[in-house]
């Protein structure tokens, strides 16, 4: 499915849009009248609204269920894109005064525009991911070209038409399309175009992405993160409950989701003690939660049985029950975990923290800190030194808070320039 | 160590009478653990840590209770219980998705069962035949590059009936292995107009495509009479595509002019090197020669007939690696009653554990960092 200035196309029509998309690019970036922030804002409002009221439950409602989102998680998240909190959002990114004029010095002004065009490549992990994306680049006035990710189910250009038929205005400002990734001319075409690539996804796309832009495209990244727990031996168990229901709920699958947990110790015998008293606690929260989907649980219950034949030479230790495991080794890399429920915990004294992190750098992202009072500023600032960019109660890992950046920058600024103009009367 | 039992088990003539070989196939199983016990050091600690005597297995519980080896323990460790000299076939599994490949070695003894047994099976399927027929093989060339087990197979397997040519959809050229599936359409078309019956192998989804695309170009053929459909390495291929069987064997009429009763499917593993082959059905009966036990993830005890579980296959046949009892990484069910008669349960193959597409963002993460 095509989305091109607001009207809907068959995929075979593709040939005969790219023809003119160029051209319908630069006549709305010549057009004197631009898109406003609020514009863009008042039409998301009012598409959220309408999706509160259950105009689209019967494409809301399957994709909660499949991703197993209680449907009032779901309504408590809703309010992100109303009025208030895209205010704030934009106001904490682009400044107060967003689209206001001020002075440089005396001869000269400044003010924030928009890059221009972003072209858009979405990751197909969360299927209204391509649409918000998007929607960022419309809130810092951008026009922007979307290429779906493969199995896209249309949720996406659905979102989209919706918020042009509410304002028409943003109907020259969005063009998705559905190619596939093979098709390199088409993208690389899509990549001239734009003054910004903006990549979602892992090294795949990200290689891809670098290698379709030339020199005058800017290439802005959204990479894939990994992110775990830090707990000092004295972590009270109701932080270690809050952390075991983030692992049950998240499956370790988002960015944010704790892999496993570091402990504060040198000795394998303190890091098996605080190992079995975590895994009593992850199996009572997990009774709370959904079981570990069936498939993923025979994975997991092969790759522990695999552990258990080498456990003698590994040194590993393995607590298993209802689906769910945890493992502690003698080493201290951070890896991801099996997933969906089978986790890791490892030894990772607070003086060897920045030696053993500091190579994974931009691929930190959430550390959930699990201490008391005491120790907590110490242990966060090294934390910091790490990379990682959040640092949150164990259960709040996976938390979003309206006005938070992306992964440590503001996607908006990212999304926009500013340009110093000098005052036209002052030098004559 | 003598192999009476195995021997005589691999010499069984009712290919899927398996009430009456029970009590044979537990000497036999026996006779294997035994001699992978006294000869294979790796094989003898999982054991003895697993507290698990093999001179005491007397009943199909206690084969049932043989630690089995997950197929991931292959792909780490080479388990030999001969001098590898003396064993003329070391197969690789194709690579996965891990990089790594399974080893496993078979002696001349387990290559003369293996031939055994395909002799029977190929029989009872009415699969020899003296015509020559025309290969087109859905896989690669082979060449002193690669050790694939698959490979091998596919090679073997063209000697079911005299050879004509063989024409392979994956062929060895100066920059490694190319694949060229126009190469096989246009021996297709040609094969069409002549009298020798064509034999394809492969995997099904490479087969599927090229007559997707055949059908898409509005091609229609006459196959000639005798030509056959042979598939090969499963349909995991297909779980994103789901493409019906049926819907397969229906592209085949109509593209090829190839009725569903011609098109033979077969099953097996490096790991489990047992030919299982469809019935008219096409259902996977199990064989004298193994058995399988379909196992709860959680408690690894058997499950019932008619329920999901892991797959776990067991055959004594093999005496150069210890594949007595190999869990795959497949889940599936285990039938019984088929209207093709045989009393034998069959096998339905469900998928590959794990959600194989998954895209998730930390995954991605890992895998940048290995580079």
């Amino acid at each position: 499915m095509i989305l091109y200035q607001g009207n809907i196309f068959e995929n075979h029509q593709q040939k005969h849009m790219l023809k003119t998309l160029r051209q319908d690019c630069y006549d709305t970036l010549a057009n004197e009248e631009s898109l406003s922030i609020n514009e863009v804002i008042d039409a998301c409002d009012k598409l959220a609204q309408q999706v509160k009221s259950g105009m689209y439950n019967d494409l809301i409602l399957p994709l909660l269920e499949e991703f197993d989102i209680p449907y009032d998680y779901f309504l408590t998240h809703l309010p992100m894109f109303e009025k208030p909190s895209l205010l704030k959002k934009v106001e904490i990114e682009l400044g107060k005064d967003y689209d206001a004029i001020s002075d440089l010095d005396d001869e000269n002004i400044k003010k924030r525009y928009p890059l221009g065009i972003l072209f858009h490549i979405a990751a197909g992990n969360v299927d209204a991911l391509p649409a918000y994306s998007v929607i960022e680049g419309l809130l810092a006035g951008n026009i922007n070209i979307l290429k779906l990710p493969s199995g896209d189910r249309g949720v996406s250009v659905k979102l989209l038409s919706e918020l042009i038929k509410i304002e028409p205005k943003i109907k020259p400002y969005i063009y998705v399309f559905d190619v596939p990734s093979t098709e390199i001319e088409t993208l690389k075409y899509f990549a001239e175009i734009a003054d910004a690539i903006v990549v979602w996804g892992g090294d795949g796309a990200i290689k891809a992405a670098r290698s379709m832009a030339t020199v005058t495209t800017k290439i802005i990244e959204w990479g894939h993160k990994l992110s775990f727990a830090y707990a000092t031996l004295d972590a009270s168990d109701e932080d270690l409950e809050g952390l075991a229901h983030h692992m049950a709920m998240t499956d370790q699958v988002l960015c944010s989701s704790a892999q496993g947990i570091f402990v504060d110790t040198d000795s394998r015998e303190e890091l098996d003690k605080f190992a079995e008293r975590y895994f009593n606690i992850f199996a009572e929260a997990n009774k709370k939660h959904k079981p570990v989907p069936y498939g993923m649980k025979s994975k997991n219950a092969l790759q522990l049985y695999y552990e258990e034949l080498e456990a003698k030479d590994s040194k590993k230790k393995i607590w298993k029950k209802d689906g769910i495991s945890v493992m502690t080794s003698d080493d201290s890399k951070l890896e991801l975990s099996m997933m969906f429920r089978s986790i890791w915990i490892k030894m990772l004294p607070k003086n060897q923290i920045i030696h053993q992190l500091k190579p994974y750098k931009n691929h930190l992202q959430t550390v959930g800190l699990l201490t008391d009072n005491s120790q907590f500023e110490e242990l966060k600032n090294i934390l910091i030194k790490t990379g990682v960019t959040r640092i949150t109660k164990g259960s709040d890992m996976s938390r979003i808070i309206v006005g938070e950046s992306h992964d440590g920058v503001y996607p908006l600024t990212l999304y926009s320039r500013i340009v110093e103009t000098y005052k036209y009367s002052e030098v004559n | 160590m003598k192999r009476r039992y195995v021997r005589k088990l691999f010499r069984t003539k009712k290919i899927y009478d398996f009430s009456k070989t029970d009590d044979l196939f537990i000497k036999a199983m026996r006779e294997n653990a035994i001699h992978h016990y006294q000869n294979c050091e790796d094989y003898k600690r999982i054991l003895d840590e697993a507290e698990f005597d093999p001179y005491q297995i007397k009943t199909m519980e206690d084969v049932i209770n043989i630690p089995f080896l997950p197929t991931l323990y292959f792909k780490h460790h080479e388990l030999f219980s001969k001098p590898l000299w003396k064993m003329p076939i070391k197969a690789t599994s194709s690579g996965t998705s891990t990089g790594f490949r399974s080893k496993i070695a078979m002696s001349i003894g387990d290559l003369w069962r293996g031939f055994q047994m395909v002799r029977r099976i190929f029989s009872y399927h009415k699969l020899w035949s003296i015509r020559p027929v025309t290969y087109l093989i859905f896989g690669y060339q082979p060449t002193k590059h690669s050790q694939a087990g698959i490979m091998k197979t596919a090679y073997g397997f063209t000697y079911v009936a005299p050879a004509k040519k063989r024409v392979y959809g994956i062929r060895w050229t100066k920059t490694g292995y190319e694949v060229d599936l126009e190469l096989i359409k246009q021996e297709m078309i040609k094969a069409a107009k002549k009298n020798s019956p064509i034999r394809t192998i492969g995997f099904p989804a490479y087969t599927y495509f090229l007559l997707k695309e055949m059908e898409a170009e509005g091609i229609k053929l006459q196959m000639p009479k005798g030509s056959k459909i042979t598939l090969g390495g499963g349909w995991k291929q297909f779980y994103a595509e789901k493409v019906d069987k049926f819907e397969f064997y229906r592209l085949v009429k109509d593209v090829l002019g190839i009725d569903e009763e011609n098109c033979v499917e077969f099953f097996g593993a490096v790991e489990h090197p047992i030919l299982y082959t469809d019935c008219r059905n096409h259902h996977f009966h199990v064989p004298v020669y193994s058995r399988v036990i379909i196992r709860d993830p959680e408690t690894f005890k058997p499950v019932k007939n008619g329920q999901i579980g892991l797959i776990n296959l067991i055959t004594p046949m093999v005496e150069g690696t210890p594949l007595l009892s190999v869990m795959t990484d497949d889940l599936g069910v285990l039938h019984e009653g088929c209207i093709c008669g045989e009393k034998s349960p069959w096998l339905e193959i469900i998928g590959r554990v794990g959600i194989k597409d998954i895209t998730t963002c930390a995954q991605g993460a890992e895998e940048l960092l290995k580079e």
